[in-house]
This record gives C-alpha cells, sequence and structure tokens, in this order.
C-alpha cells in the first residue's frame, strides 16, 4: 500500500474514531449533569442559556484559528490522525514538533520521500505516547488537585515553575528550529542560497509574526490567526524564490 | 443530592472517561501493527516515551495544576483529554460565568463551568470535523505552487512558534537558540544519535531558564 494509501485508509479512520467518542460521551454527559444540578442548586434557565450561548460563541474563533496547521498536518500525517489529534489536548505545534522529532528517531524528516510506514508508525506512537502524559495526570491526579495547588505554590516559586516550562518548551522548539536550519545549511558542495532553505521561510515567518504582535497588537481575531498567516507567508515566499 | 456527592459523580464518570481514553488513544498504533505489521521496536517505543517525557513532562503535570482552580474538577477531565485549554476551554469558561453572574470556585461556578466547557467542546469537534473533511477534498486540487511550499512548512512553523514563544522572555529565547545552534553545529562533526542530542537541548534550555531566573532574582535585590 502507498503510504499516503495508508494515511487516510478506512482502517485508521476507524481507528481514530473510538477516543472522539469518548470526548462527545463525556461532554455530554457533563452537560446533562450540570444542567440538572443547576436546576437542583437554584441557577435559573434565564442564566445558563445565555451562559451556554456565551460559551459556543466564545469558542468559534479560536476553533477557527488552528484551520492552517491543520491543513498543514494533513499533507504530512494524513486525515484520520489529524483529525484524531486535533480534537485532542496537544496543539497542533505540539504534534507536529512529536511527529517531528518521533521520525528524526529514524534520521527521517516529516513531509520527506523517505516518510514511509515505518516513519509514520513512529509518528502515531510519539505523539499517542505523549498524549497519554495529560491523562495519566489527569486520572490520577483531579480529584486530589485541591491540595496539590496548595502544595505546589508553597514549595515552589511560581515564576520559577512557569520559567521552568517555558524554558522546557523552548528546548523542544528550539532543537527542531535549530535542526532545521543546521541540517540544510551544513549540506556541502551547493550555492549558499541552497543551503538557506531551512533559515529563510523560518526567518520570513518569525518576522510576520513580530509584525502582527508589535503592529496589530489592538486586533484580536487576526492574533488569533498570526500563527497561520506567518506560516503561509513564510512557506509561500520561499517557494517563490526557490521555483 | 448534596455538593460533595455531585463531586463524586463527575468524578468517578471522569475517571472512567479518562481510562477509556488511554485504550483508545493507542488504537491507531495497535492497529498498524496488527493489521499492516510495522510498529516501532521496544527500545525505540521507549526512546519516543523518553523524547515525550523530556520535552513535555513538565507540562503533564504543571499545566492541570496551573489551570485547576479556573476549571474546576470536571472541568478538568475534559479540558486535558480535549486541550486548547488556554486558547478556547478558559475564554468559553470564563464568559460563561461571568453571564451567568457565577463565581469561579463556587459550586455555582463549578456547574457553569462543566456547560462552558462541554459546549466548547461541541464547538471545537464540529469545526474540526469539518475543516478535516473540507481540507481533504481540498488539498488534491490545490495547484503546484501550494503544494510545492509544502516542503517549507515545519521550518516556517517552527520560526514563527519560536518568535511567540521567545517575545515573553527574550534572554531565555535569544540564550536557548542560540545553545540549540551551537550544539546542532558541534554535533555535525560528533554525530550523537537524534533523541539523545534532541533532549540535551531541553534540558539545555531548562538550565537557560534558571539563569535567568537567578540573574533576575539577583537584579530585584
Amino acid at each position: 500500500m502507498e503510504i499516503k494509501e495508508l494515511m487516510n485508509s478506512s482502517g485508521l479512520w476507524l481507528a481514530s474514531i473510538p477516543i472522539v467518542v469518548v470526548i462527545i460521551s463525556l461532554s455530554s454527559i457533563y452537560f446533562r449533569m450540570a444542567i440538572r444540578r443547576a436546576k437542583e442548586i437554584g441557577i435559573s434557565k434565564q442564566r445558563y442559556i445565555p451562559a451556554i450561548r456565551s460559551a459556543a460563541i466564545t469558542s468559534l474563533g479560536p476553533s477557527l484559528s488552528p484551520v492552517i496547521v491543520l491543513l498543514s498536518m494533513i499533507a504530512i500525517m494524513g486525515s484520520p490522525t489529524s483529525w484524531m489529534r486535533l480534537n485532542m489536548v496537544g496543539a497542533a505545534r505540539t504534534e507536529l514538533a512529536m511527529v517531528t522529532m518521533s521520525s528524526g528517531l529514524l534520521g527521517i524528516e516529516p513531509g520527506n520521500a523517505a516518510f514511509g510506514a515505518q516513519a509514520f508508525s513512529y509518528a502515531v506512537w510519539g505523539v499517542a505516547l505523549n498524549d497519554v502524559g495529560w491523562f495519566v495526570v489527569a486520572l490520577l491526579m483531579t480529584h486530589r488537585m485541591g491540595n496539590a495547588v496548595s502544595c505546589l505554590n508553597q514549595k515552589f516559586d511560581r515564576k520559577w515553575i512557569n520559567m521552568l516550562m517555558a524554558g522546557a518548551t523552548l528546548g523542544v522548539t528550539g532543537y527542531l528550529l535549530a535542526n532545521q536550519i543546521m541540517s540544510k545549511l551544513l549540506v556541502d558542495n551547493v550555492s549558499i542560497l541552497l543551503r538557506m532553505k531551512g533559515l529563510l521561510p523560518a526567518l520570513i515567518a518569525g518576522t510576520v509574526m513580530v509584525i502582527i504582535n508589535r503592529f496589530f497588537g489592538k486586533y484580536q481575531r487576526l492574533q488569533e490567526l498570526a500563527l497561520g498567516i506567518a506560516m503561509l507567508t513564510g512557506m509561500f515566499v520561499t517557494q517563490f524564490i526557490y521555483q | 443530592m448534596n455538593a460533595q456527592e455531585f463531586r463524586t459523580r463527575c468524578i468517578k464518570a471522569g475517571q472512567f472517561a479518562m481510562i477509556l481514553c488511554i485504550i483508545a488513544n493507542f488504537i491507531p498504533g495497535i492497529y498498524l501493527w496488527l493489521f499492516h505489521g510495522i510498529v516501532p521496536s521496544l527500545p525505540d517505543l521507549f526512546q519516543l516515551w523518553l523524547l515525550a517525557a523530556g520535552a513535555f513532562g513538565v507540562s503533564w503535570v504543571v499545566q492541570p495544576l496551573a489551570y485547576y482552580s479556573a476549571i474546576g474538577t470536571a472541568g478538568s477531565y475534559l479540558s486535558w483529554v480535549v486541550g486548547s485549554v488556554v486558547d478556547i476551554r478558559l475564554p468559553a469558561v470564563n464568559m460563561a460565568q461571568e453571564i451567568a453572574k457565577v463565581e469561579p470556585g463556587t459550586e455555582e461556578g463549578e456547574v457553569i463551568s462543566m456547560l462552558g466547557v462541554s459546549v466548547s467542546v461541541f464547538v471545537s469537534v464540529s469545526m474540526v470535523t469539518i475543516f478535516t473533511l473540507a481540507g481533504t477534498m481540498l488539498i488534491p486540487l490545490l495547484p503546484a505552487f501550494i503544494t510545492g511550499s509544502f516542503n517549507y512548512i515545519l521550518p516556517a512553523l517552527f520560526g514563527a512558534v519560536y518568535i511567540n514563544l521567545a517575545k515573553k522572555n527574550m534572554k531565555m529565547g535569544l540564550g536557548t537558540l542560540a545553545v540549540a545552534l551551537i550544539v546542532l553545529y558541534i554535533n555535525n562533526f560528533v554525530g550523537i544519535k537524534g533523541a539523545l542530542i534532541n533532549l540535551l537541548v531541553v534540558i539545555m534550555g531548562m538550565i537557560v531558564a534558571r539563569c535567568v531566573y537567578v540573574m533576575e532574582k539577583k537584579k530585584q535585590n
């Protein structure tokens, strides 16, 4: 089977559906429980209906923002896997980072011609092993979270914990970015322009991101789409240069 | 039913769903193994886990703790399966609580938070589904210029994401990227395997964070 066929096979669709069914079921159960409880403790319909409506409208905008990254992910991982993972924890960029790292274990880059069935299976397992981390913590800790929060705040400086998390995230993304830049820069016997195939799109996308943040900070809707716009600009301009 | 009974019920439903999620999460991997005979070797699976734990392990624990008081118990179970907590769940919960005029942390707040999170899940799952189907149909129709530009998805993505992360703390951002570039340049001659170098850079990122933290603390005093 061709790798693209395998990635989009009906078998893989069937395998990707169960977790989304669990998610929708839990949401429906909680929704019904909450409505019943609201009546019991005296929250009137006039209060909870507008609340539901505003929650739905609020989540509409940000739900649109990962669309461009979703399309990129479909190009790399096929539709069923992208659909399943984007319905779950781990932002699109986290999943793509994990995909890149996983196939990197075989020395293969996603989207490359060498990205075959084996690399795909590494990527599928990689994202699963990452996502399961959150589930296990939620399973084991949520019911005693109240105590854990106060313990964490007593023992550690909040600011340091945030910086530690930021440090790890910067480390992951920094590695992936540096790898994109370096792996092409260090190729021998080609012109310097051809060695910039990693640096150029990164630089352009980064610059667009800065411009959107700096000069269009007050347009909330634009900020939600910033990542997608920056990415597309980086991709298209680079493609135009190398065409 | 009193408040404690209600909470217990929420926890039971949440825990049961969590166990199902842990199983369902691996079905695609198991499918590829059983039906197509492709699976990473056991040592490689361990390495994959190590990579994930090194890169996101701190987030697994700290994120659920950090947002617990804002989204409550039931909201936490649901949120940490569906993700997008900061950009979708929290705003939905905040708005719902504000409109219903309830305080977070109270039982009323918890009930409205449950409604907010579950409604936001219905919305976001619908959106992702619609756009996946649209995208699947759209991609084969795209002109060669655009499909050609897909070659630059990853550098463009990581470039934009990195700048976005780094702007919150420029010192950490520049420091970590510099370290990553130097490590990878040196490794070009040393040739350590990908996973180890990856972990090394993540640890370096945390060390840079520590240095900046200590420096900033000193400046304050």
